[in-house]
This record gives C-alpha cells, structure tokens and sequence, in this order.
C-alpha cells in the first residue's frame, strides 16, 4: 500500500508494530521520514539502535528521534550517546501524558499547551513547514 | 509524505503517532493515519473514545471473517475500515489479528 | 506473561524467575519476543544468540507435522542442557533470537524452541515465559505452553483495553489452564478493581508504580539486584509463594 499509491497530496502517518518486524519488511525509501520513538531505558534504546541501523540501510528518508520522558541531561545523554549523529527531538516527562494515557483521551485536547505535547507538536509543524517550502 | 513511527512497545510510539497526525491535519494537511498494531490503540490516541475504537476494530474483523484471499487495494481499505477521528485525520486500522507476520499488507 | 508493550512483563518475568529460583526451584526463563527484553531482566545484559542450526533437522518430506524439528536423538531436556543460557541465582535462559538489520533465519531455531517447550515434562523445570506485548503472539498459540497465563495490565486505557483483549484467550480452543491477570504500576486504590473489571480476570498480583523499577529500566539491570528491598519485588515475591501454594494444593487435588 505505502508503495502502490500517489501520496503527493496526502499525509500517511503509520503506527508500525512494536520493534523492528515492520521494518525489515520496508523495501528501500519506501517512507520519507521515520520518527523513532525511544525513552531513556536500556530496553527502549536497543530498538532505538537496531531500528536506527535498518533505517540506514533502507534509505528509509529522515531519520528523527523522539526522545520521550527525558526527565535530565543524564537521560538525554544516555539517548544521544547510545543514537550518536542523528537528529533527537528531547521531549520531557509530562505528567499530562501520563493522566490522558490514564483516561484514553488524546493529550491535545486534554493539555494542548503542556510541554510534551509543545516538543512533539513542532516536530509536526516544522516537518510540514519544510514540505510547503519544496 | 509518508512517515512511520517506530519503537519499542510502551515508548510512546502511539501517542507520538496521533499527535503528530493531529497537527498535520490542523496545519492544513490531508492525512491519513494508519494503525499497523495487531493490538490496534491508535484510535484511542486520537481521541476517539474506547468505545469507537474497539468497534471500528469489531468491524474489520466482522468484515474479514470469509472474505478477502489478498490484501484489499487502497481505497477500499479506507473506504471499509476507515473512520474519521478529530480533526479530519482519516484512521484505519490495516492489519489483521489473524496475521501471523507483522507489518501493514 | 502476556500485555501490551510497555506493560512490564519482562520485569516481572525476571523477577519471578529468580524469585521462583531462590525458593529452591529448577527453573527456566524463555523468551519468545525478537526484541530484547527479559534477559536484561533477568540480570543477563543483551544476549542475541539463537539455537544454533545442528540441534535441528528438516523433517522429510510427506512426514506430516512442523517443517523442521529436534535432531534426532536430541531430547527437549538435553535441548535446554546444551543450549540455555546460565543466568543469575542458577536460573537457565533460553529464546530463539534477537532481529538485527536483515531478517536473521530464525525459523529453524523457532521451530526448536516451540518444540522444546511443548515436550519438557510438566512438573520440571519450572518454566517463566515472556512474550513480546500485543495479541500477536499469544493468538497464535505461543502461550500454549504454559498452564498459568498472566496477562499483565497496565491501568491506562490502552493497557486495559488490550488487557481486555488478551483475556479472550479463555474462549479459545488453546485456552490456558488458568488465566490470571497481574496489575502493574498501579498508583491508586481503585486501580486493582479496574483491572478486574475491565478484563473480567482474577488480579493475583498488584504491583505498585515503583521509582526503583523505573531505575532498574534505565540501567538495563534486573529488578532485583537494582532494589531487592522494594515494593515491587515484595509483591512479586508473595505472586511467587501464592503461585506455588496454589500449585501444590492443585496436584494434592488429582
């Protein structure tokens, strides 16, 4: 699907299944940017690290990492030293998140001014900015 | 354009998803968002009730239990198995439960 | 254990197999999920390898069963001698392997290790599974193995939800001897009833939202060795004790 159709005038966002399973199956620069969500945990950045290097190898456009519930330095360090070179969106620990994720509503419309929801907002807005301007 | 979101299961790829593609949409962009989880939550992320989300998924399950031999083309996926989510993001929910591998058909 | 990602399944799944381990059983730790998980929890770092090929033959053609299986000779108790990996407090660690870049062959060892699990006898070694999150793996019968099927929920929307899911794995044909639910994380009194609830299970277990646990994470080291005197491990290990007695009183029952 994501190769078969036109998408100049469409945005297609997919949420791939947890780890790298989708991604192995990705032909080459089948997506134009891939968001690489990760936390500061061992676990996390070890997906973080294989996905980045299948991206690589895939071509698979602009590799961007959202960096989530970075409470510190230490915790973006950890990301940045464990992903080095690519560009890391630090988004901090919201305790907004964590309420809506309590009560299954979308945090923009329960805590559309919360920082976390700010960090990942501009990623959107500066990704479609630079779309306009091509 | 196209993007995914990756990650580790509980990183906040869902989330990420959702807010990403809301912001899209409230910029003036056409988007649709697809759910490639065999344990589909994006919904639910978009802010369209549990309630919506699990019947849209009640849904494709109905509508596949006897049906398609191979993955249905573009527009009737969304046609059959989309649903309009806030702020105009069209969302469907592509992959089955019954798939053994996964990954978007 | 079965959940959504991010549920805290292989935290547990490492805590309880060493807990399980230091009461004086023989147990074995495996891990179905291509990704790494509970042998960081179990105390173990990154460990990727796969059952290598030799411990597995292809079955000959018009020999109905799985495409490949055990070599012959190689028993499913000497599969794990040779095999599993040694883990901390003499637990043994055992999975198929981790995905890396291209798509590794994993089929042979997959096939080994459904195998193994489906012929170790019943009584020993005791065995802890984690599965990846999601519905995937535990629809297709990846579970089957186990006569408890913890399905570990998280009270968020999405963790009950998929929780909700998971639980329908008792209507099945491969339905779980018992299927159980363990709330984890859980900050507010009310939390334990939502799960049950909300799934329609038993809540065994309630294991608290835990600072140390968040720690441990981080670190990529197991529960246990991070913060023994926490509150998670307490609850883990009083899951361990009842899961124990409850088994006891099941065998003195036939």
């Amino acid at each position: 699907m994501l190769s078969s159709v036109n998408f100049s005038d469409v945005t297609v966002i997919a949420d791939l299944e947890a780890g790298i399973g989708t991604l192995t199956r990705l032909a080459n620069e089948q997506v134009d940017v891939v968001l690489l969500v990760v936390e500061p945990t061992v676990k996390s950045l070890e997906v973080g690290a294989r996905a980045a290097e299948l991206a690589r190898e895939k071509s698979l456009g602009r590799l961007i990492v959202i960096a989530n519930r970075v409470r510190n330095q230490a915790d973006l360090d950890a990301i940045s030293s464990r992903l080095p070179g690519i560009e890391i969106v630090p988004v901090p620990h919201d305790p907004a998140i964590v309420e809506a994720d309590r009560h299954g509503v979308a945090p923009l419309d329960s805590a559309p001014d919360a920082p976390a929801v700010r960090a990942v907002s501009k990623v959107a807005e500066d990704l479609l900015a630079a779309v306009k301007r091509s | 354009m196209k993007l995914a979101v990756v990650g580790k299961g509980g990183s906040g790829k869902t989330t990420t998803a959702a807010l990403v593609a809301r912001t899209f949409a409230r910029g003036g962009a056409s988007v649709v968002a697809l759910d490639c989880d065999s344990n589909p939550n994006l919904g639910i992320s978009l802010g369209l009730g549990e309630e919506e989300t699990e019947r849209l998924i009640a849904m494709r399950q109905a509508l596949e239990e006897g049906e398609q031999e191979h993955a249905p083309g573009w527009d009737q996926l969304l046609d059959r198995f989309g649903t309009d989510a806030p702020d105009g993001v069209r969302l469907a929910v592509v992959t089955s439960i019954q798939n053994p591998e996964p990954g978007c058909p | 254990m079965v959940g959504k990602g991010g549920a805290g399944k292989s935290a547990i799944a490492g805590t309880l197999a060493r807990v399980l381990a230091r009461q004086g059983r023989l147990v074995l730790a495996v891990d179905s999920d291509p990704m790494p998980g509970l042998s960081l929890s179990l105390g173990l770092g990154v460990v990727d390898a796969p059952i290598p090929d030799e411990a597995v033959e292809e079955r000959p053609e018009g020999d109905p069963g799985p495409r490949y299986r055990l070599r012959s000779g190689l028993s499913a108790v000497e599969a794990v001698e040779r095999y599993a990996v040694d883990a901390p407090d003499g637990v043994r660690f055992l999975q198929f392997g981790k995905l890396r870049g291209h798509v590794a062959p994993f089929v042979r060892s997959q096939f080994a290790f459904r195998q193994i699990l489906d012929e170790l006898p019943p009584e020993s070694p005791t065995v802890v599974g984690d599965l990846p999150g999601g519905t995937r793996q535990p629809f297709f019968g990846w579970a089957r193995f186990a006569d408890t099927v913890l399905v570990v929920v998280e009270p968020t929307a999405k963790g009950l939800l998929s929780g909700r899911r998971l639980a329908r794995l008792a209507l099945g044909d491969a339905r779980p001897r018992r299927l159980v639910a363990v709330a984890n994380k859980v900050r507010d009194p009310t939390d334990v009833e939502l799960v049950r609830a909300r799934t329609g299970l038993e809540v065994l277990a309630a294991v608290p939202w835990d600072e140390a646990v968040g720690d441990a994470e981080r670190r990529g080291i197991s529960v246990l060795d991070a913060a023994p005197d926490s509150a998670a491990v307490a609850v883990v290990t009083s899951l361990a004790q009842r899961l124990s007695m409850e088994r006891m009183s099941n065998s003195i029952g036939t």
